[in-house]
This record gives structure tokens, C-alpha cells and sequence, in this order.
């Protein structure tokens, strides 16, 4: 395991600093109403939205408490918000705390995914949603 | 080991490596038993050109780190579109060395 406690939290934790960075410009844009905003590689080079297009709204949407909306556009956004909202404050509570749970749990993880019998479900259910959201067109 | 013998894996499996570790990876094999020949010599190695094909493809799905056995991370880019774009760029020209250090932990197993 070559991630080591340290390098894991700092990742996280900027991640979802940027995170909540771009929520925030997402929530200011959607005021002005202009054309939405589209960083998306995938979508830009080949026109077909990425398995995970659509999350920012999505978030967005669950935001503003509009769960059914948000199930519409990505149903990422569910795990996206839960782990934004979750894993600062584990972070905090376990630097504080001078303690590795949070690593633990994520090597723990890490395992079970790699076990075929979940990862290939994994893997299809994110296929069929990628189709999905091909043919809602994001 | 004969230096014969690791001149030789090291010749055919040099480029799985950084430059800078191949001279420890060199003594160390020397310095071992010889009857774990057998074994070193049937490591199958991540090769680095070919995550690099894959995080040019398909990088902002995350499978790059996925093939490298770093799920957590591949989830983590397969769910923000490839870190919004920046990851998915970084890894680019990340993903040669991060292969070559999985490379370096797998070898490392057997030399210690």
C-alpha cells in the first residue's frame, strides 16, 4: 500500500475543498442563467456525457432539497454529497484526535471492492448508468 | 545470485523501473538466495506504457488508477469526471512513475 495516512487525508480534504469551491461557483452561475458550466473531458472531445455528467447539478438539486430532481439527473450525486459531507469531518475528528480510522476504513474497502462478486455489479451499475444518462442526453 | 543471471533480468525488465532504483534492485539480487530465482523471474510487471495508453483514453473514468489496484482513487476520479479535468491531465504525466513504484513494492517483496 503505497498511500500512505497523511498523503490519503490531505487528497480527501482538498478534494473536497475544491469540491465546495466549485458548488459554490455552480450556485452563483445558475442565478445568471447563462450557458451551464462544462469541464468534462470526455464530453468535450467526443460530445457523449461521461458516466459521472451531471453530478454538479445533481448536487446541486439535492441542495436546494429536491431529491427527485436529483435522482433524475445523476444518482451519483447521492454518493457525491454523502462523501463530501462525511469525510472533512471524519478528517477533522481523526487529526484531532491523533487516530487512523478513517484509513483503516478506507483500506478495508478497498479490499472488498477488489472482490469480483462486487466489483463486477459495481462495475454494471455504472454502465447501465452511464447508458442512462446517454439517453437523457446531460 | 550470479551476476550473470541478474544482468540478464535486469536487461529484460529494466523498464519497469525508475533508473535511479535499478542499481539497488541489482545488489540486492545479487546478495540473494539463489533459490529464489524461480520466483523473481516469473513476476509479472505492470508495464508503464500501457497505463499511460489508458489514462490518455480513458483517465477521467478513473481506469488508469483502477488497473494499478488503487480503487479508492479510481472511484474518486470515475466520480468528479476525472478530478473536473485537472486529476485526469496530472495523471498523464503521473501515471508512468506511480506504475513503476507499484512495480518497485511488488519486487520489494520478494528481495527483503
Amino acid at each position: 500500500m503505497a498511500l500512505s495516512r497523511n498523503k490519503l487525508y490531505s487528497i480527501m480534504f482538498i478534494a473536497c475543498f475544491a469540491g465546495y469551491i466549485w458548488l459554490y461557483f455552480g450556485l452563483s452561475h445558475e442565478q445568471s442563467k447563462d450557458k451551464p458550466l462544462e469541464v468534462c473531458l470526455v464530453k468535450h472531445f467526443t460530445n457523449i456525457p461521461c458516466p459521472s455528467c451531471g453530478s454538479t447539478r445533481s448536487v446541486l438539486s439535492l441542495i436546494k432539497g429536491d431529491f427527485n430532481e436529483a435522482f433524475g439527473i445523476n444518482p451519483m450525486g447521492f454518493l457525491i454529497a454523502f462523501i463530501m459531507f462525511l469525510s472533512p469531518l471524519w478528517i477533522i475528528v481523526d487529526v484531532t484526535a491523533k487516530k487512523n480510522t478513517l484509513f483503516n476504513f478506507y483500506q478495508k474497502i478497498e479490499t472488498y471492492l477488489k472482490k469480483p462478486q462486487l466489483a463486477i455489479p459495481l462495475v454494471l451499475i455504472v454502465i447501465i448508468n452511464w447508458i442512462w444518462n446517454i439517453t437523457k442526453g446531460l | 545470485m550470479e551476476a550473470q543471471k541478474v544482468d540478464m533480468f535486469i536487461m529484460s525488465n529494466g523498464k519497469f523501473f525508475e533508473s535511479h532504483q535499478i542499481n539497488v534492485i541489482r545488489e540486492r539480487l545479487i546478495a540473494l538466495d539463489d533459490s529464489k530465482w524461480a520466483m523473481i523471474s516469473t513476476i509479472q510487471f505492470k508495464d508503464p506504457t500501457t497505463s499511460l495508453i489508458v489514462s490518455i483514453l480513458a483517465g477521467s473514468l478513473g481506469i488508469d488508477r483502477f488497473i494499478l489496484g488503487d480503487t479508492g482513487l479510481g472511484i474518486g476520479k470515475l466520480l468528479t469526471c476525472g478530478g473536473l479535468g485537472i486529476w485526469a491531465i496530472v495523471d498523464w504525466f503521473q501515471i508512468q512513475k506511480v506504475t513503476r513504484e507499484k512495480n518497485l513494492q511488488k519486487i520489494q517483496q520478494f528481495l527483503y
